[in-house]
């Protein structure tokens, strides 16, 4: 058989989307018409991959790596604190290092560690809807999504819990960093980074005079000189780097759950009655509307697949809600009591999501009580969006409801 | 040991072979292999591989 290059792809044969475009929309009727006629697109970058069988391959082919390290040097950022820990992050280590940051990273995320957090995670959702301003309004983002995330975080890693605010603030402004204006906001950037590297500092050695039965110390303990394992520079660097990736994702996730329950009330109905059902709930959201809408590799060598030769350098995005809705796997629907196969909201493969089980956790939390707390909620006027690629999210959701429970 | 893996669950992601590399491999092809029968000093390591599963897949029976 012979195959097809991506120069000689003709645009008649293979979909082409402009991702660039600022109002592309990852989960427009384009790309799902797309996925019917092709199981790839070309885009600017390379190819996007459209349906669940493919993306399941190739986000976990050994000829792939992950695909952002390039990203701050395409911009530029060759050096300065930023660059530094952009290039310390475990998700842009391969091989023996990636490893070895995984496997001492990992025991501070233990399921059971997690799971004992359970009843403080319940404790500050109902706190926090306490809280709202008004009885039967709230900003989402602002009143919910945003402290919940933070503070999970702040618990998780012993920061001052009052301090989320910081928190929150940093890392969006870190999060700048994802844009295409990263050059000219790297200044603001450097300082956020720094600020949460105070953060962090005070909490190792903290965390060395005063060991506890926490996630910290379990870091920290990964570190000890005895061992000579996790270097200090590696773990102040994993640490804000789990700042950083675990606020903005839950904050925006759940964002997008109410989203999505708002257009299916029977199941949020149904999620209030059987809050047993808030992990299968979590599931079927990421499944049809998660926060990263694109896991990124980059092609390591030359290897060819399903006829198309995919050559060294080469983008491939990988639309985790495009194979998530794919017809040839999913019936169509949103229903949180189905068991279905697995999702691509947490990526796959060596660098499936580290905090993965924090994330489910708190999440399977937050939604029932929320679906207990705010009845029947309708959007209100107001919302602001992030663009529908990378990472999405509301900005600001303000949702109407009828006081529960 | 017998160590027990529902291929059922199993993605193919492979934290388990970065937690217990001389238990867990992965095929060429990128399919899970594995040694349902590790020697007692493997038990740590397989311990930690049965906790870090993201589908929470391997069960250790003594």
């Amino acid at each position: 058989m012979s195959s097809t290059t991506l120069d000689s792809v003709h645009a008649s044969d293979v979909p082409s989307f402009n991702v660039n475009d600022p109002n592309f929309s990852i989960t427009a009727d384009e790309v799902h018409e797309a996925r019917e006629r092709s199981w790839y697109a070309t885009t600017p970058y390379g190819i996007a991959v459209l349906r669940y069988e493919q993306v399941n391959k190739l986000i976990k082919h050994p000829k792939m790596r992950q695909g952002s390290i390039a990203w701050p040097a395409h911009n530029g950022i060759t050096e300065g604190p930023f660059a530094q820990w952009w290039a310390s992050w475990i998700l842009n280590k391969e091989g023996e290092e990636h490893h070895r940051l995984r496997r001492l990273l990992n025991p501070a995320f233990s399921p059971k560690l997690i799971a004992a957090m359970r009843p403080q995670f319940q404790q500050l959702a109902n706190e926090l809807i306490d809280n709202f301003a008004e009885p039967d309004r709230c900003e989402f983002v602002g009143e919910f999504a945003e402290p919940y995330a933070a503070r999970v975080i702040a618990q998780l890693l012993g920061l001052p819990e009052s301090e989320w605010p910081v928190i929150a603030r940093e890392s969006a402004t870190i999060g700048l960093a994802m844009g295409v204006t990263i050059r000219e906001d790297l200044p603001k950037i450097e300082a956020a980074l720094a600020r949460l590297f105070e953060y962090v500092d005070a909490a190792i050695a903290d965390r060395k005079a005063n060991p506890r039965d926490d996630f910290m110390t379990a870091l920290v303990n990964a570190s000890n000189p005895e061992d000579g394992r996790l270097s200090h520079e590696e773990l102040r660097n994993s640490a804000v780097l789990l700042i950083f990736g675990g606020f903005d994702t839950t904050r925006n996730q759940l964002g997008l759950a109410l989203q999505t329950f708002m257009k299916h009330p029977d199941q949020w109905r149904l999620l209030a009655e059987h809050p047993e059902l808030g992990r299968n709930a979590v599931e079927e959201v990421m499944r049809v509307n998660p926060t990263v809408r694109w896991v990124t590799r980059e092609v390591v060598e030359d290897f060819e697949y399903e006829g198309l030769l995919l050559k060294a350098g080469t983008t491939v995005h990988l639309y985790s809600e495009s194979a998530g809705t794919d017809p040839r796997v999913f019936e169509p629907g949103f229903d949180i009591t189905k068991q279905r196969k697995p999702h691509f909201g947490f990526g796959a493969g060596v660098h499936h999501c580290l905090g993965h089980f924090v994330g489910r956790e708190d999440m399977s939390v937050a939604l029932p009580l929320l679906a207990q707390r705010m009845r029947d909620p309708y959007e209100l006027p107001g919302a602001a969006w992030l663009p529908d690629s990378g990472n999405t999210g509301p900005i600001r959701l303000p949702i109407g409801f009828t006081p529960g429970g | 040991m017998r160590v027990i893996v529902d291929m059922n669950l199993c993605q193919d992601h492979g934290q388990c072979v970065i937690a217990a590399p001389s238990v867990f491999s992965m095929t060429e092809d990128g399919k899970l292999e594995f040694n349902a029968n590790p020697d007692e000093s493997e038990r740590a390591a397989v311990e930690e591989a049965a906790d870090v599963c993201p589908m929470q897949a391997i069960t250790i029976e003594d």
